[in-house]
Parts: C-alpha cells; sequence; structure tokens
C-alpha cells in the first residue's frame, strides 16, 4: 500500500529529471550505488542493533517488560472503556504497548494482532470497528517512547557527539502526539455517537 | 550526562534479571540475535530507499523539491531539510530510517535539521502500515476515524518536536 505508488513516483520522477537536465551519467552512479549503501549503514548497525537486541533480551526474560504491561492494566481498562466482552483483551494490549514503549518494537506485533481479534470477536456485527478498537489502534501508532532504539543507534553510527541526546525530546513529543491522538479519538467518537 | 543513560540501561537489565534468576548470558544472545535478523530483514528495504533518494539527491531534484517546500516549513518552525523524512515517516519505517541517514550525512549527525528528524522518527510510528495490519487483522470493514486522528496526532507530535529541539 502507499510505499508503491511513492517509490515509483520517486524513480520515474528523478529519471525524468536526470534526462532532462543532461545528468544521465550522475543518475546510473546513483542508482547503483544504493544497495552498497545500504548494506554500509546496516553494518555500522550491527552493533548498536545487537546491543539493543541483546537488552530488549534481558528485558523480556527478567519480567521487566511484563512489570511495565502490569503496571498499564488499570489505567488502560480506564481509558480505553471496554464495552462487554471487549476487556478479555486487556493483557495483550498491555503487554503491546509496554513493548512499544521500550523500543521493541518487532516483538509487540503479535500481542498487539492479538488484542485487535480478541475486540473484534466480541462485537455484535462482525466487521465493526469499537471506540476501543479505534483507540487502541491510534495508541499504537502514536505510543510513547522511553527508549528510541533505532535512532540512537542511526545517530551513534553517524558520529553524534551524543547519540542519546534526543531521548528527552523523543519521550516529550511522543506524549505530546499520544494525548492528541486520545484527545481526537474521544471528540471524533463523541461526534459519531451524537448522530447516530 | 546523556552518555550514562545506555550504560544504566543495561545495568538495571542486567540486575533485574539476576533478581529473576534468569542466565543473563543466554538472554542476552538470543535478543541480540534477534536484533541482528531483525537488521539482516531491513537491508533490502534500505537498498531501494538509498536507490531512490540518492537519485533525487545527486540529479538535486531533492533540493528543488525541499525549495518548494521550505516557505511552508518554516512557518512550523521546521528547516526544509526534514521534509523528506516527515513525509516517508507515516508509510515505511525503513523509509524514514534511510532518508534520515542521508540525511545526517548530508547535514552532520548534530546539526538541528538532523536532531529534530530523529526526534520525530522515534517519537512516531507508520501509522499506514499499522493500521491496515491491525485493521486488517480484525476484519474491520470501516476504520472510522482511525487513519485521519492518527495522523493528526502525527502533526501533532512533529510541531512539539519543531519547539522542543
Amino acid at each position: 500500500m502507499g510505499m508503491n505508488g511513492i517509490f515509483c513516483a520517486l524513480l520515474l520522477c528523478g529519471v525524468v529529471y536526470a534526462a532532462a537536465t543532461g545528468q544521465a551519467d550522475a543518475a546510473q552512479r546513483a542508482l547503483l550505488s544504493g544497495g552498497e549503501e545500504a548494506v554500509g549503514l546496516c553494518l555500522s548497525l550491527a552493533g548498536a542493533y545487537a546491543f539493543f537486541g541483546g537488552v530488549m533480551g534481558l528485558m523480556r526474560e527478567s519480567g521487566l517488560a511484563s512489570g511495565l504491561a502490569r503496571l498499564l492494566h488499570r489505567p488502560m481498562r480506564l481509558l480505553l472503556r471496554f464495552a462487554p466482552g471487549e476487556e478479555a483483551a486487556l493483557a495483550d494490549i498491555c503487554m503491546n504497548l509496554a513493548a512499544d514503549m521500550l523500543g521493541m518494537g518487532n516483538a509487540s506485533t503479535p500481542a498487539g494482532l492479538r488484542a485487535m481479534r480478541a475486540m473484534a470477536d466480541a462485537q455484535p456485527q462482525p466487521g465493526h470497528a469499537s471506540g476501543a478498537m479505534l483507540l487502541f489502534l491510534v495508541l499504537n501508532t502514536t505510543s510513547v517512547q522511553l527508549i528510541p532504539t533505532t535512532m540512537i543507534g542511526l545517530r551513534a553510527q553517524a558520529g553524534a557527539a551524543q547519540p542519546a541526546d534526543i531521548v528527552l525530546p523523543t519521550l516529550l513529543s511522543s506524549a505530546v502526539s499520544c494525548a492528541c491522538g486520545v484527545l481526537l479519538c474521544r471528540l471524533m467518537e463523541a461526534r459519531e455517537g451524537a448522530r447516530a | 550526562m546523556t552518555a550514562l543513560l545506555l550504560p544504566a540501561l543495561l545495568a538495571l537489565c542486567v540486575l533485574s534479571a539476576l533478581h529473576a534468576r534468569v542466565n543473563v548470558y543466554d538472554a542476552f544472545v538470543r535478543g541480540a540475535g534477534e536484533g541482528l535478523r531483525t537488521l539482516v530483514s531491513i537491508a533490502p528495504y534500505l537498498a531501494a530507499v538509498f536507490t531512490a533518494v540518492s537519485l533525487l539527491r545527486t540529479t538535486g531534484l531533492m533540493d528543488a523539491a525541499q525549495a518548494l517546500l521550505a516557505p511552508l516549513l518554516a512557518r512550523a518552525g521546521l528547516p526544509a531539510e526534514c521534509a523528506s523524512v516527515l513525509l516517508l515517516r507515516p508509510l515505511s519505517a525503513s523509509a524514514a530510517m534511510g532518508a534520515a541517514a542521508e540525511l545526517m550525512a548530508v547535514c552532520g549527525p548534530d546539526s538541528r535539521a538532523a536532531r529534530l528528524t530523529c526526534v520525530v522518527c522515534g517519537a512516531s510510528e507508520t501509522v499506514f502500515f499499522t493500521g491496515s495490519l491491525y485493521l486488517g487483522a480484525a476484519g474491520v470493514r470501516r476504520s472510522r476515524y482511525a487513519v485521519p486522528a492518527a495522523l493528526a496526532a502525527y502533526l501533532a507530535g512533529v510541531l512539539a518536536a519543531a519547539q522542543l529541539v
């Protein structure tokens, strides 16, 4: 979805622009350098991915991640205002959001999908998305970020003086977008409820 | 000060693993393996993005497009260089990551544009991908206000980042 069209447009625009401005030679060299740049970046990111992967392994197996998930149970129950039957998804919802907050992106998806299916099963009509389901999705895409692992690694390989100095602004910026997401969901849910 | 963050995080994790009587070495190795496998799995996506981005960069089309968008972005307190990452972020994490790496190489990792870009990337998610994945898994037919709300929240995060960095 989405990315396919953008990718085609970027490539075609680039090729047409290069031809129109007589830069075919530069364009050819640029096209052949993409893979090398990607592999080079991956190699220089290997240290960060191994380190953060290891730290995530410790968080998961020591129970730190599930501890954070348990802390989220009560606030999430209040925030999501489950319809009857939806509360079965609570544990998976909290596990998913905790993993997201800790920067364990990939580890969070299975729990998130389980939670979404569990809530979908509780709907009276199939295919309907309840307020709790949509709010969970928005929370997921705006989740508060405690450890922006990928970006710290990216800054370290680029030679930043203090790779981790983005942690606080990232935390605050993600908190703002999360709060806005919750607020918007509430407003739109109320508006649709009033119209119905 | 922030240099202490990662060592402290590691110490916290090691202590809590010891407390839970988990084999620290094994847990770390398992996690590191997962991290490295993730990295290998995103390499082809990065290659695709770099192919497009370096084409746009070397031909000068990127600079032309940024000059066009600059006045609009300046009004929100955003440097023109951030435009590509800001647009790619809701679509693809690896695309945004590749564009951010490219931006840091061009502007320097400690420039305001680079720091701002990193904050935005760290603070946000791939709205379209996550949305289609989750709604698809639940068999939802109408996503109602989910995508507009998520995009507006992303935008709020970007504007907040512009004030914070």
